[in-house]
Parts: structure tokens; sequence; C-alpha cells
């Protein structure tokens, strides 16, 4: 905590310094629609990691460890030896940078190891005997609660979240309820004007008391947190705290406000910054003051308003409590790094040279999601002849998608970007309808129509005076939907977008960057940076497949978790037809070769989505393909489906399905039906169980079975000279996937605040905004436990990512240098980054400042100890068997 | 009208047990999945035992349908009874089979499958018995069994809160029955409902003990249909799995309807409790309606629409429309477990809203010329029956329900619809003509086949219907066309706030049985401990 404050400047200059840094301790969650990974700690990435979960451990009573219980578990079960335990200890005991020269007594050195791993065998020992307690510093309504609650069974600490929430909902709603309330007033407003008429809420001394009260509260968000804080008695040493912990205990709506402050400032709404997550604060601190005011006599302890002044002490004592758990998450993550590095070190410059001779006919383009992983390990087998390569899913395009004549514009990039340029989709051949309009344009008004006629019909079903005739009429046809959906489909079912588009319409429509129809040079530009950043800029194949990936889920509020995350939550599928589009225009590959890169005419580009459900790899505008080529792209299309089948049966046994692992068919088959099942909560396992990250030419990688759990990114350093490349994989991907890998670390290890519970219970709000749990409480980010539990055992390890750069240990630090980001990434602790030696393939990590080597060619510590450990066949198991 | 009641044949017992064989079947597969040590075969005893109930109840409906109705060994069999056996035999094995999945992996999966089957083993018997006091008590023991699956998460204080509020209102229910027991034996002298029946039409002076346990029955149906004031548990308990509410929405909160309808020739006979459906039914209907466009999580949304559907049925019922409240119903519990079930795809549907953009709202002109067209085509299709059924839409009650039809086809036929229909205007009239023909066929084919007496609703009553719903389509109308104007900004927190009956309520309940909370979460309680008072006060000191 710095809630260090100088005297000497004004208070209420102060108090806006601890309200911005209260606030901005909060990560942003995306709407359901566009659900996307976010790292939920990304507020105090300029702490370490470790005293991060100190305060948040103190403020509010979360975790960021797995309970000592899970580490006895792994222990037992052998995937935890003493060698990680000892690795573990060693690192913690290194010397820093600072006093890297004067190296400390050796001596002294292996007893503090001896004596920090002796710590770890007792803390596994005991398991959860002794983990240290839950524990956070009381709010204003825990001592309430302590004191009797507002009604029988229903503390005061539920019914201010449920309060609360239930307003949140109300005026951030602006799909689910007909009827809503005026939201001009701004969201605390609204909630003083609707408290004052809540004649439902139990107050001792009557609603007129509590309308007077309300009444009284200033009438600007900071005024009212002034005089909440007055009230309370903190002083400006505990404000910080204290401000930090109140939005804690609404971290749900926090986020979601958090999220509108991030649109703002990313540029994508009118406003330049946006201010809710202020009068949430304001709102839940005047219960704070509401309830202190009206508190009995003994209620509020002496000491308590002081305590806050000594979080930062609370927190510290808590680093030294949590110090064991963290050397054994430290050991458990150097267990599975191990394995990592022992692959990596043994593909070496040979296999290199190898794949250099051979020239494919395909250069199949990957997400570097880490379910491509599993599906280019297949394709790869399948085709000696196909090449694949790993690149961030939205293909670089900064775009949003307009679905002909509709009034949606989704965004199809990562959430760190704005859009900059919208995709409209067009006809293929620009066709002309009779009257001379041109078709798409008639296509386009008559699928407005179409969805209007649908919007009356809904309001036919749900208006509240319609409702009871439309269920008499004609409720009983519902019988039949639902024997429908009872009844197992393996049909592909149409996609949402092409709602209210004539039969057969959707076929003939394609997305189109519009750019590159007006402007070629600037198109060419932009095709020219995307190629250099894929590192794809000769030795061109005859066929460059572009496969996004999308998921296949019924009735799933988190369908969009599954999809692309690179493209927002999407489906990749418009990236890559715009991409493929973009690149096979003569004018723009004219342009290209001006700039440098001499896409041959032989070339084609064929976009692709890869459904990540049933592991079938669909092929779009095959027809553009000259005639030349239609040999290679059947013999794509036969691999593919070859590739299809051997990923399936790999996944089979993760999804319950091992039985049928052996029949292609009827494991096909059951994949289809899972992916429409309306009462499947595991469609697939998403991104489940990731753990690293290696950006490195795919030779690095090849025949190396990687099980799923690492992104791959292409990149060859020698394309690269000034780093640019470099940089960007650095800053965007890298921190993409450190966003997804602490999504699932935290809806993992503390899923009451991180994650959004079960599946079972979840109750979608404002229409999109969320879910509930239930019937209410705050709202729910994060990931369900369906997610990452199948019943019986986590499906995701809580590993922090660790990232395999294979470039110049000095080009990779003078990223980590250059950019403050990516810097307290690597040294708070928050990822591991190792660099892969490009010439012997010796695997060091960037550790305190120092490179130290993990291993390698000539790296006896790491890899190559003989060790007897039941985790070592993790390698080559399927996934079906591990953890 | 005059009331038909005859005594009715007596059943031999292989349809008596035909009659009652799905909740055997059901109870047997309960005891057996008890025995079930995985859950594999556990489900597959569920799934075998749904798919043998729809065909044990689909050969009742045969039967019945073929003209083999009557009384015997304590079952009955007839068209009410079979098609809702149907109804909850098809919507149990759509529960067995969605559960299946989306309980996969829980710790209390089995505990969830046997009292599953309980609780549709008890449906049956209520829908199968011709004995008041075995109903009754069936009827208890479905309320007793689904709070096992409603605290499913009994470790969550929301879930454990919610199905307590059920419990006691139950448990008042329950009482009531009692008291509908034991009136109707001093009353008539037996409890078997055919005897029963007749009894009751043979005296046309009843005594104030008869008319006392049918305003009991209907208090009884009031409480166990969530009516206002007593809504309050079937809006909270989205604490239980979806399934479970699926349930309970489509299975089991409308037994009080069936259960009026049952003893519709006893109902029928009883004004006072005939006005006390037409009053609590339909305020709850106009009032939770009007909530129901407040909320703002689509599961609590779906809850206070059941809410104000069972208002509708139960006033159908208090019109003597009995065939249209079976309707509804059937129609209802399908449409609701359908809702239900398919809540998580909310988010696509919105989707498809978003691309379709903002509507904007249709004014007063448009909304009127709208309700003339809507009067128009239900005119025409009230005519064309009249005309193919002569004297088939005689009550008055029709017609006021006709007329709330006429109101409900408003969206459709709307000004702003007409104007933009340009040359599909044909098919839109015809399409909302559609929609009044099907609803007065469907009510005729359903009296002619349910034979339910059908008498004049008191006048007052159907009057006071009309004037609610056409109150409720104006105050809509206002809302829709002007959501900012004063009156709907000033309505907004009342209806918002569930008109805070719910509190009252519970603030009353809950003292007078408090529940038994489970242990909070450690959240809730934390409070600093050893380290933090170590550290604070070594900071301090």
């Amino acid at each position: 905590m710095n809630a260090k404050t100088t005297s000497g400047q004004p208070p209420s200059d102060a108090l806006s310094r601890h309200i911005d840094s209260a606030c901005a301790r909060v990560a942003p969650t995306w709407p359901l629609d566009r659900f996307i990974a976010v790292n939920p700690y990304w507020g105090w990435l300029s702490q370490p990691i470790e005293s991060a979960a100190g305060a948040l451990g103190t403020l509010a009573g979360s975790r960021l460890t797995l309970p000592r219980s899970w580490f006895q578990a792994e222990w037992a079960a052998g995937r935890l030896s003493p060698d990680d335990l000892r690795l573990a200890a060693d690192r913690a005991v290194a010397p820093t940078l600072d006093c890297a020269g004067s190296s400390a007594d050796p001596a002294s050195r292996a007893a503090q190891v001896e004596s920090l791993v002796q710590e770890m065998e007792r803390a596994v020992a005991l398991g959860a005997a002794d983990s240290p307690a839950t524990c956070r510093l009381s709010l204003m309504t825990d001592l309430r609660d302590g004191f009797g609650f507002p009604r029988p069974g229903l503390s005061w600490s539920e019914l201010v979240t449920h309060q609360i929430s239930q307003h949140c909902a109300a005026y951030f709603d602006e799909q689910q309820a007909a009827w809503g309330m005026d939201p001009a007033e701004g969201l605390y407003g609204t909630w003083r004007r609707q408290l004052a008429l809540d004649y439902g809420l139990p107050w001792q001394k009557g609603r007129a008391d509590l309308s007077e009260r309300v009444a009284d509260l200033p009438a600007s968000p900071r005024e009212c947190i002034g005089w909440a804080l007055r009230q309370l008695g903190i002083t400006q040493e505990g404000q910080e705290a204290y401000l930090s912990a109140v939005i804690f205990s609404v971290s749900g709506w926090a986020a979601w406000c958090a999220y509108l402050r991030w649109q703002a400032r990313l540029g994508t709404t009118a406003m330049p910054d946006d201010d809710h997550i202020e009068q949430l604060l304001a709102i839940r601190l005047s219960w704070e003051g509401l309830l202190h005011n009206d508190a009995p006599a003994g209620a509020v302890p002496a000491g308590w308003a002081a305590q806050w002044s000594h979080a930062g002490a609370a927190a510290e004592g808590l680093v030294t409590e949590q110090r064991v758990d963290w050397l054994l998450q430290h050991a458990i993550e150097i267990a599975d790094q191990q394995r990592v590095i022992g692959g990596l070190t043994h593909a070496g410059p040979a296999a290199w040279a190898d794949a250099a001779v051979a020239q494919p006919i395909v250069q199949a383009l990957f997400c570097i999601d880490v379910r491509s992983e599993v599906f280019r390990r297949a394709l790869e087998a399948a085709d000696a002849g196909v090449q694949t390569r790993g690149f961030a899913g939205f293909f670089g395009l900064p775009i949003a998608y307009q679905p002909l004549g509709g009034a949606l514009l989704r965004p199809q990039l990562p959430g760190l970007l704005a859009p900059t340029m919208s995709v409209t989709e067009s006809l293929a051949d620009g066709a002309m309808a009779h009257s001379g309009v041109p078709l798409a344009q008639a296509l386009a008004s008559r699928r407005q129509s179409a969805l209007r006629w649908r919007e009356r019909w809904a309001s036919f079903k749900a208006a509240p005076s319609s409702g009871f005739s439309f269920v008499e009429s004609l409720g009983l046809l519902y019988g039949g939907k639902l024997l429908g959906s009872t009844l197992a489909s393996g049909a592909v079912p149409e996609r949402w977008e092409d709602a209210g588009l004539p039969e057969g319409a959707a076929a003939q429509l394609r997305p189109t960057l519009p750019l590159a129809d007006h402007d070629v040079s600037a198109a060419a530009a932009l095709a020219h940076g995307i190629l250099t950043a894929m590192g794809l800029v000769r030795d061109f194949s005859p066929l460059v497949l572009l496969a996004g990936h999308g998921s296949q889920s019924a009735n799933n509020p988190h369908a969009c978790g599954l999809d692309c995350g690179a493209c927002g939550g999407q489906s990749g599928e418009v990236n890559a037809r715009v991409l493929a589009d973009l690149v096979n225009r003569p004018a723009v590959r004219a342009q290209l070769a001006g700039l440098g890169i001499a896409v041959p005419d032989s070339t084609h580009f064929l976009p692709g989505l890869h459904n990540t459900t049933t592991d079938d790899l669909t092929l779009f505008d095959t027809e553009a393909a000259p005639e030349s080529l239609a040999g290679a792209v059947q013999a794509l299309k036969r691999a593919l489906a070859t590739a299809g089948s051997a990923a399936r049966a790999e996944r089979a046994g993760s999804l319950g399905l091992g039985k049928k692992a052996d029949n292609p068919a009827a494991l096909h088959q059951a994949l289809r039906e899972r992916a429409n099942d309306w009462s499947q909560v595991r469609p697939e396992w998403g991104l489940a169980d990731n753990a690293s990250f290696i950006v490195a030419p795919r030779t690095r990688t090849r025949h190396r079975q990687l099980a799923g759990r690492s992104f791959l990114h292409d990149y060859d350093h020698r394309l690269d000279p000034d780093s640019k490349v470099l940089t960007l994989i650095m800053t965007a991907p890298m921190v993409v996937t450190n966003w997804i890998n602490l999504q699932y670390h935290a809806s993992t290890v503390d899923n009451q605040r991180y994650g959004s519970g079960n599946k079972l219970l979840h109750n979608v709000v404002g229409g999109q905004l969320g879910v509930f749990e239930g019937n209410g409480g705050d709202l729910r980010i994060g990931l369900p436990l369906q997610s990452l539990h199948d019943g019986e055992r986590l499906r995701h390890t809580p590993l922090r990512l660790s990232v395999y750069i294979e470039a110049p240990q000095a080009a990779i630090q003078g990223v980590v240098q250059a950019h403050a980001v990516v810097h307290d990434l690597v040294v708070n602790g928050w990822l591991h980054l190792f660099s892969i030696d490009p010439a012997s393939g010796t695997v060091a990590q960037y550790w305190k400042g120092n490179w130290t080597s993990s291993g390698g060619a000539d790296g006896a510590m790491w890899a190559d100890a003989p060790r007897q450990r039941a985790a070592h066949a993790m390698e080559v198991a399927p996934a079906s068997e591990r953890v | 009208m005059a009331l038909a009641v005859s005594p009715i044949s007596t059943l031999p017992l292989w349809h008596a047990a035909l009659v009652l064989a799905p909740a055997l079947a059901f109870g047997v597969a309960a005891l057996c999945v008890a025995r079930c040590s995985g859950t594999e075969s556990a489900w597959r005893t569920a799934r075998g035992t749904a798919l043998a109930g729809i065909a044990l109840a689909l050969l009742g409906l045969l039967l019945v349908a073929a003209g083999y109705e009557g009384a015997g060994f304590g079952q009955r069999a007839d068209p009410l009874g079979a098609v809702v056996t149907l109804l909850v035999a098809f919507v149990g094995w759509v529960i067995v089979r969605y559960s299946e999945h989306y309980l996969h992996g829980e710790p209390r999966e089995l505990h969830y499958v046997r009292w599953l089957l309980v609780t549709l083993a008890t449906v049956f018997v209520v829908l199968a018995t011709n004995h008041v006091l075995v109903l009754a008590l069936a009827w208890m023991a479905t309320s007793l069994a689904l709070h096992h699956l409603l605290v499913f998460f009994s470790e969550r204080p929301a879930a454990v809160m919610a199905a307590h509020k059920k419990f006691i209102v139950a448990r008042l229910a329950d009482l009531c029955m009692a008291g509908v027991v034991a009136l109707l034996y001093v009353a008539f002298g037996t409890l078997n409902m055919d005897e029963l029946f007749v009894a009751a039409a043979a005296q046309p002076q009843w005594p104030v003990s008869a008319h006392a346990a049918v305003l009991l029955l209907a208090v009884a149906a009031l409480l166990k249909c969530a009516q206002l004031p007593f809504h309050g548990w079937l809006i909270q308990v989205m604490e239980a799995p979806t399934p479970v509410s699926a349930l309970l929405h489509a299975g089991i909160v409308n037994l009080g309807g069936f259960v009026l309808i049952r003893f519709a020739p006893l109902v029928a006979q009883a004004p006072s409790a005939q006005v006390l459906l037409v009053v609590a039914g339909a305020s709850t209907a106009v009032l939770a309606a009007l909530v129901m466009t407040t909320r703002i999580s689509v599961k609590v949304m779906l809850a206070w629409s059941t809410c104000a559907q069972m208002g509708f049925m139960l006033m159908q019922c208090g019109l003597g429309a009995w065939d249209v409240a079976l309707l509804h119903l059937l129609a209802h519990s399908l449409y609701k477990a359908h809702a239900f079930l398919s809540a998580g795809g909310v988010v696509q549907r919105n989707a498809v809203a978003r691309l379709a953009g903002a509507q904007t709202p249709a004014g007063w002109g448009a909304t009127l010329l709208g309700m003339s067209v809507g009067v128009f085509m239900v005119m025409l299709a009230g005519s064309a029956w009249t005309a193919l059924v002569p004297g088939a839409l005689a009550s008055p009650a029709l017609w006021v329900l006709a007329g709330i039809v006429a109101l409900a086809l408003v969206p459709l036929v709307n000004g702003q619809a007409l104007v933009r229909a340009g040359w599909r205007l044909p098919a839109l009239a015809l399409g909302a003509f559609a929609v009044a023909f099907t609803y007065f066929g469907l009510h005729v084919l359903s009296s002619a086949w349910l034979q339910v007496p059908e008498r004049a609703p008191i006048t007052a009553m159907w009057v006071l219907v009309a004037v609610a719903f056409l109150g409720l389509f104006l105050l809509q109308s206002l809302i829709h066309t002007a959501p900012r104007s004063a009156l709907a900004q000033r309505l907004y927190p009342w209806f918002y706030g569930g008109l805070f009956l719910d509190e009252k309520f519970s603030g009353i309940a809950m003292r007078a049985w408090p529940p038994v909370r489970p242990t909070a979460p450690p959240v809730l309680t934390a409070v600093p401990v050893r380290t933090l008072s170590a550290s604070i006060s070594g900071a301090s000191a």
C-alpha cells in the first residue's frame, strides 16, 4: 500500500489521488457477447506479485495460490519433486542485479537454500493444516453483521451487495428490461433516488429516516466519498487502503465500470473518460457511512478506523506468511518448465536445417491459441507438405465487422486495441437486381425488414398484455421445440450473424475491407505490416492457409469466451477471409512488391475456420482459388480431415469420450452433437491448462507433444534485426497470453471473486452484461467452474505463464527495459521469461535482472538430470491421463 | 347452462393400474437409484423410466380418447388427468435428459436424480388419484420432495432462504388442504371425487362447510401458484439448478390450476371461490406482468412471467373458462420449460436483436389503429367459429378473453406495422386472423373434449377482468411510447421493487419461523485473524 500523502498538499488533492489509485486497481471485464480474457490483477502490475497477493489478501480476502492441500496432493502424486523445491529455493536466494558483482558467500547461500527447502517440505507435509487463514480487514458491513442481521437469514453484507448490484444492473441494462429508469442523473444520482423510494429495506428507524439520510448525502460522488470518510473517521494514511477494500467488495460491478472506463480511454466512445467506477465507489461508501451513523453502541470497535492506516503493515505480514506458498508455486512451475525446456533443447539446429530444405506446398497460419497446437501437430503429421505457423488469430487486422444491413458493429481485434477500420459484406460478383439497385443493397434492405419483423414478433411474445395470449395460442408449439432440442443432432447450425438473410444468401456474401477498394496503397501498407509481423515475407508456398478459429456451443452464455480472444471473443472467420481477400488482390500485390514483399503469382491465400469444438476445419472462398491449385486444395482438404480425426482422438479422453477414441466416425458425430447440446456445460476445454508461450520458428517445437498447453508464435530473429517484430510480440501477443493465463489462474485460485461460479446457476444480466450466480449477488466475472474443473479434478493447473523466446538475449532484454508494461510483467513475477539461444538451443531465464541458465546443451543443472517422476510420462501421455 | 355431472363408469383393475403406473415406475426407479453407486447407472435408470413414463401416459391418453373413462381403485381415468400426465411425463423426460449432461460432475448428482424421480412420482399421484385425501398428501409430498432439489446447493444461504420461504407457503397451503379434506367429508360424506361431484351436483343448497371447503381449495391453489403477495419464493428459487426451475415452472407450480380444474364441478357452484380466484388471479396477472418488464436478469424475468401466467390461469378458472385454463396450463408448461432450459442462449438472441438495431416505438395513433384491427380480426374469427359450431362461443367470459387476444395482437398489427408491411399487408392481416382463429379453435376443441361444466361467470367479474386488462394495455402502451414520461418514471420504482410485497410478507413469515442459515462463506464473516491483529498491534506499538 502506498497510502502515503505529503502533508503540504491540500487534502482534496490527496483524496482525489486515493480515489484514482483505488479505482485503478480494478481490471475491466468485457460483456458476454465479446467475452475476452482479462488479467484481473492488471491494476497491480507495478507491484511484485507477492506484495499484490498480500494486499489483495488484506483488502479483499483473496488468494493468488491454491491452498497448500493441493500442493500436498501434487507432492504425493510425484508431480512436485525435491529437485523442484531445491531449484525454487535456489532461485529465491539468487542475488539480484545490484549485488551480482559481490557474490554472496556460497556457504551461506547453501544454508539458506536448505532452510527454504525444509520449510517447503514441512508445508507440503502438513498441507491444509498449516495454511494461513483467509483474512481481510472488516468493512462497516462486516462489523454490523457481527451485531445482528437486518432480517432473519440475510446479512448486511449481502443486503448491501444485493441492493447495489440490482441497481447497477437496472442502470446499465439496455437489453433485458423493457421498462427502465431514466439514467440522466447518473449511476450515483439514480441510486440516491431509488434508495429513498425503497419501501422494502429493513431500516430500524423506518423508511422515512433512511430517506432523510439519503437526501442529506452530498450530490456529487466525490463529495460523498469525502463525507463518508469523515463520518467514518478514516484518516489520510488509511484512505487508499480503505477505498480499495470498499471497491473490492463490489468487484464484479467495479470491473464492469472499469470496462466502460477502458473503452472510453481507448477512444471507442464519445466521452474521453468515464467515471462510473467512482460513482460506484461513492454508492458503496455511502452504505458504509449510513451503517456507521446508524450503528448500535459498541458495534464499531475503537481501533477500527485506525486499522486502515496499518493496512500496509498487515499486508506485509501476510506476504511473510505466504512466502512458502509462493516458493511452492514457483517449484511447481519449475517442474512444468523443465519438461518444456527438455523438449526445446533437444530439437536442435539439425532439425532446422532439415526443414529449411523442404519447400512446403501449403503454409498454414494458425492462431497462437493453445488449441491450435494439437491441430497443427496433427496436420503436420497428416501431410509432410504442410508447414504450419503461429500468429495472433486476428491476423493483425484492426477491424470492426458490420454484417450486411445490420446495425451491429463488432470489434474483431484484441481488447487492448481500438478498431480503426470497418469491414462490410459484399456479394462476390457485385451483381445488380432487376431494378438497377446493387444486389447487396437490395439484400440489406430485405434483411432489415426481416429483422424488424423478428423484433415485432419478439414484442408480441414479451409485452405484458400480449404474453398471455401468445402462450395460449402458440405455446403448444414449444413442445416440438423441446423435442427437437432434446434429441441429439449433429447438424451444423446457422450462424446468428446470418439471421434475417434469405435462404442461400449468406453463402454468397463475403466480408471485405472497403479500404482495399478505395485506397490500394494504404491497403498494401497494411498487408505489408501484417506479413512482416508474421515473418511471411519470402519463400511463399503455392497455397497459404489462413486459419482463424471459433468454437461451437449451444445455450452457452460464455460461448464467446471459447471463441478467438484475439478477435475480441468472436470467430476468426471474418479476419481470415478479409486478409486473404486483401493479399490475393493483384493491385495490392503489385504495391507489396514495391514495398519489398514479392508474393508470386502462383501463390494463393485461402481462408479457413478451425472449429475448436469439433476440430473440423472449413475452407472458405475456395472458388476464388486458381484452377491450377485445385489439386492442392483437394489434397489440403484430405489432410485437414485426417488431422481433424487425429486431433479429436487426442482430445477425446479429456471430454469423457475416451471410449470412442478408436472410432473416428462415432467420435466425430459425438462431438458434433456435443457442440449442439443445449445442456452441455463443457463443450470443450478452451484454453484450460495453458502454461507456456513459445516464440520461435516452428522447427524448434515441431515433433514435440506440447499437449495443447502452449501458445506458439512463429518468429525468426534473423528477419528482425531492429527488433521491431520482437517488440510487437512482447507488447501485444505476450500481454494477451498473460491476460489469458492469469484469467484462468485467478478463476481457479479464487473463483469466488475472479470466477463466475457454477454454470448451473447462471442467470444472464442485462442480456449481455454478465451473469449472476442464482438470484443476485454481485455481477460475476471470469470463468465458470465447469471451464476449469471436470467434476473430479482441476483441468487447469494454475501456473504462471512461461514465455520462451528464441532471440538474442540482448534483444529481449532491450524490449523488457524499454517498455514499462513488459518490464512490470517480467520483473514483478507475473510471468516467467526465458530466452532460447538460436544457435545452441540453451535456455536461460531472465531472473532478477540476470540471465540465469535453465538448461540446454550445456545445462546440466536443469534438463538432463535423470528424474524418476510420474509426471515425466506426461509429455507423451494423452491429455486424458494427465493431472 | 346446467351442470351435467353424471356418475362415471367404474375402472377395471388393469386400467386403474395403468393410470397409476407412471407414479409407480418413477417411485420404483427412485428406490433403484438410491441403491446405485455410480451416476451412470442412475441416469440410465432415470432415462429409461422417463421414456416408459411417456409410453404409459400416451397409452393412458389413447384409452381415454377411445372412451375408456372412469374411476376405480382410487384412480381416475379422464381427459384432464390423462393429458396432464402426458405433459408431465414429457417435460419429465426432457428434464431428465437435460440434467444428465448439465449436472455432470456435480458432487451431489445422485441425490439430485433420486429426488427428481421422487418429485415426479408424487406429481403423477396427484394427477392419477380419485381420492381427495390422497391428493392432498401427494401434493404435500411433491413440495417436500422438491425441497430437496431446491436446496441442492445447501451451502448457499440464498438457496436455503428461498426454499424456506417456499416451505412456509407450502405448509400454509397444506393446512388449507387439510381443511378442504375435513370440510368436504363433513359436507358430502365422501372423499372419492366421482361420488363427491355427483353428491355436490345433487344438492342445490350447499351447507356452509361445502362453501368453506371450496374457498379453502381456492386459497390453497393461490398459495401453491405463487400469487401475490406469496410469490417471493417462486422468484427466488433461481438458487437451484436450471432444470429444477424448469420442472418447477412447467410441472409443479401449475398443479394449483390442475387441482382447480379437477374440482371444477365444485368450484363452479361456489361463487365466493370464483370471486377470490378472479380478483387475486387478475390482479397478480396484471401487476406481475408489469413487474416482469422491469426485471434485469433473464431467469427472474421468467419467474415473474410465470407468476403472471399462473394468475391468468387462475382467473380463467374463476371465470369458469375451464377448457381455456387447461389449455393455458399445457401451453404455458411447454413454453416455460423451453424458456428456462434455453435461458443461456439469451446472449445470442440479444445479439440478433442488436443486429436489428433500435426500433422506434409506435405512437398512440398507431396503437389505437392496431387495437381496432385486432378487435376486428377477433370478431371475424369469432364469427367464423360461431358459423362453424353454433353456440360454441356463448360465454361472455370467452369474449372478454378474446378481447385480451385482440389487445395482444397490437404489436403485430399496429399502425407502424401496417405502414411497413407494404405488399405483405394481406399476409399480416391473415396472420393476425390466424392467431385469433387458432385461439378460438383450440377452445372449441378442448371444451368439446374436456366436457367440464361451463357456466356464465358473475357479471361483475368479467367486467372487472375487462377493465383490468384494458388498464394493463393502456399502461403498457404509455410506458412503451413514453418511457421517460413523468407517470412512467413515477411508477417505475414501485414496479421495480415488486411493489415491496415480498419484503413485507418475508418480514412477517421469517420472524414467525426463522430459517436455519448455513455457515456463511468465509468472505462474508472474515475479520482480522492472527496475522492482521499481530501486525496491526506491531505497527501501532
